[in-house]
């Protein structure tokens, strides 16, 4: 875990149990995350390890890593961590919803990388229960951010609906 | 009009809440500069070569008088007593104040306007035809789905932070005044065989240093589907888009590379997960409910001959020349469409000042429902007058100094904002189109040339639209020098085309002889009643070429 982030998984600070694992490097006794490529490449041998594992998918610089490269592989992964290279670069807001709507993924979903204060609410809606932000953003900081906005003119990965779909029902 | 219920005040409401607090921090210096420009751009704050400049968006172009009211107070208040209403039909502040930028949303606010999505990468103001419910044979006014597209897309948690910006415009007529050919998305609302509405879509047009015509990829897509279809076409933008190179981020871009077939393949792909969840279906009743904002005002049933109007053209020429040039058929008898040019010989285009605004708010209420619209040719519309009072208006236009009769003429061209006040232009457009403007003041010249379209921008990006003016003039730096490039032939429209480039450029003191020489050209080879489009079309480049630069 890079000592200047700090990690909240459901709204509470969580100590990092996992392991990020080079591409040629041995998997650990431990919840290890791999690449994308090495799950397309290992997916056999990863499913049978006997601790949890993750996926990191990264966004580059061009086009980035498509999810939907693993889609079938996504049953032997309890964690992703989407890359976020800049806060411009919003690609895995995108990913996440695949992740969350088309696959029903149901395991960890974990912001990583240039993670905004004022990015964080559109992560929750797009399905993201878990940010690494950085040390110097506190509890109630974070708090704060995820109260930002609590109207949502659409539906996303939450539970808000929209308000489109509520005028009528109200 | 679309009127805010508690839902869109609050929204507004809470932005200018946080933006507040945002500028508080960058005022005392906790933010820096770095930190602070994501948080201002998501609130329409540019920082231009001289000040803050500030966009506020008018979804659709359409404007009540209370919020024309309100626009001119701001100019007074928080600028220099003046606002430029833009090409996405926007207008911008150039100097206001940053630490008086949240107090000026405030008042924005109180009359159902923000700044939201102006700037950044994200899915800015809707735009659309500004005859909109005014003209005869619309299939639909199309500020029905704009105003849902504008709903559906503010603050949309996925697509705030895209690979570029992203332009939609709608049409419901079959001549195109929203340029939609020329937006990332362009939707055009058709009418089947039974009589029900959907929506052609077009992607990736785009002008810029790469112009693009936009591509169709859905011929009828349903208004209970049209979200989910739009949302289709942004994830696949939003996964596959590049973010190597921002010359190379727009939609237009993708499209190119992969090719319309397999974007329209991808779409469907897309379009089919999320149809099959059904969250994005519309209501019928949340659509019935925003189209009734748009209901037609309590037209009073006039016959379409109006002596008092027909002896006002007999009586007074000049407002008989102005009628012919700025007033349009309306669709109910008996009211006609007027245009406000914004384009007084030797002005800057777009430019209104405080009293222009009253003015115009004052007519709007008196005289046309209360209604305005701003044009993507950067002029105003007064869409509902009753023809029995167009000499009365015309009066009160001329009082405020906005009856030049110019609309579609030579002088009615579009500008950016170019090197006067822009970061990122070669070249100064504003000048250009106030000496092509003085060159060609003569109004009786104009109306002889005819309909022709100027449009001049100066840097590549293309602000100015140069790539579809009828003449496009385009601003270059060489080596320190200003000089401007030509092209013709190009169109906005249901024609859409791009301009040719004539050859070498101009410099700044020979380019408004070259357009005097271009337009000579024309009227020696036009037949009766061409225009000047059509004449190009028809001569092609070889005549112009020749007088411009002589037999080679």
């Amino acid at each position: 875990m890079d000592q200047n982030k700090t990690l909240i998984i459901d709204g509470v600070i969580a100590e990092d149990i996992w392991t990020y694992i080079d591409d040629d490097a041995e998997l650990i006794d431990g919840p290890s995350i791999v690449s994308l490529s090495r799950l397309q490449q290992d997916y056999e041998t990863l499913k049978s390890h006997p601790f949890p594992l993750g996926l990191v998918i990264r966004a580059g610089t061009k086009q980035g890593e498509d999810v939907t490269d693993v889609a079938n592989m996504l049953d032997a992964v309890s964690l992703v961590a989407i890359d976020f290279p800049v806060y411009r670069n919003g690609r895995g807001f995108s990913t996440a919803r695949i992740l969350r709507e088309d696959y029903a993924f149901k395991g960890e979903l974990r912001a990583i990388g240039d993670v905004l204060f004022d990015q964080l609410i559109f992560m929750h809606r797009c399905g993201f229960n878990a940010y690494s932000v950085p040390k110097t953003m506190s509890l109630d900081s974070f708090k704060s951010a995820m109260g930002m906005l609590p109207g949502a003119y659409q539906p996303a990965s939450d539970d808000r609906r929209g308000i489109l779909w509520q005028r009528n029902s109200r | 009009m679309y009127r805010y219920d508690e839902f869109d005040h609050e929204m507004v409401r809470q932005r200018v809440a946080q933006f507040r607090d945002q500028v508080s921090r960058r005022m005392s210096g906790e933010l820096e500069e770095d930190a602070f420009k994501p948080l201002r751009l998501m609130n329409g704050v540019y920082l231009q070569l001289h000040a803050y400049m500030l966009r506020v968006a008018i979804p659709y172009g359409t404007l009540s008088s209370r919020q024309m009211h309100q626009l001119a107070h701001i100019a007074r208040k928080y600028d220099r007593g003046y606002g430029h209403f833009t090409t996405r039909q926007n207008i911008q502040y150039n100097w206001p104040a940053l630490e008086a930028i949240p107090d000026l949303l405030e008042e924005l606010a109180e009359v159902e306007m923000h700044a939201i999505q102006t700037s950044g990468n994200c899915i800015r103001n809707v735009t659309a035809d500004q005859y909109a419910g005014a003209i005869e044979a619309e299939v639909e006014d199309p500020r029905i789905i704009s105003e849902i597209i504008r709903q559906w897309s503010t603050f949309h948690p996925e697509f705030s932070f895209l690979p570029r910006k992203f332009k939609i415009a709608v049409s419901g007529h079959e001549n195109d005044r929203a340029a939609i050919r020329f937006h990332d998305i362009g939707i055009a609302i058709k009418k089947n065989d039974a009589g029900q509405i959907g929506y052609e879509v077009h992607v990736g047009g785009g002008l810029g240093r790469s112009p693009f015509i936009a591509k169709k990829i859905a011929d009828f897509v349903k208004p209970e589907k049209l979200l989910a279809y739009l949302e289709a076409v942004m994830r696949v933008y939003n996964q596959l888009g590049r973010r190597d190179n921002s010359y190379k981020a727009r939609i237009k871009i993708l499209v190119h590379e992969i090719g319309a077939d397999e974007m329209k393949r991808r779409v469907e792909v897309e379009f089919a997960k999320i149809d099959s969840r059904g969250t994005l279906d519309l209501p019928e009743a949340e659509r019935q409910r925003i189209a009734s904002y748009f209901a037609p005002p309590a037209f009073e049933t006039l016959s379409n001959s109006c002596p008092e109007f027909e002896a006002a053209c007999t009586n007074d020429a000049a407002f008989s020349k102005w009628v012919k040039t700025n007033v349009v058929a309306h669709k109910v008898d008996g009211y006609a469409i007027v245009n406000i040019s914004l384009k007084p010989i030797g002005g800057v285009p777009g430019d209104a000042t405080d009293v222009q605004m009253d003015s115009i708010a004052k007519i709007a209420c008196d005289y046309s429902c209360d209604e305005i619209r701003v044009t993507h040719e950067q002029n105003l519309v007064l869409p509902h007058v009753r023809k029995m009072d167009l000499h009365t208006v015309y009066e009160a236009l001329c009082a405020a100094d906005l009856h030049t009769p110019n609309l579609g003429l030579i002088s009615d061209q579009i500008a950016c904002p170019g090197l006067d006040y822009c970061n990122l232009a070669n070249a100064r457009s504003i000048p250009v189109a106030q000496e092509i403007s003085e060159r060609f003041s003569d109004l009786d010249r104009q109306a002889d040339i005819g309909e022709l379209h100027i449009k001049i921008s100066g840097c590549i990006n293309a602000c100015g639209h140069h790539h579809v003016g009828n003449i496009g003039i385009l601003g270059v730096d060489k080596k320190g020098t200003e000089f401007y490039q030509l092209t013709l032939g190009g169109a906005p429209d249901e024609h859409a085309a791009i301009g040719d480039i004539t050859g070498p450029a101009f410099t700044a003191d020979k380019v408004v002889d070259a357009v005097e020489n271009i337009v000579e050209t024309y009227m020696h080879h036009r037949k009766d009643g061409e225009k000047f489009l059509q004449t190009y079309r028809r001569v092609g480049m070889a005549p112009f070429k020749e007088r411009l630069y002589g037999s080679e």
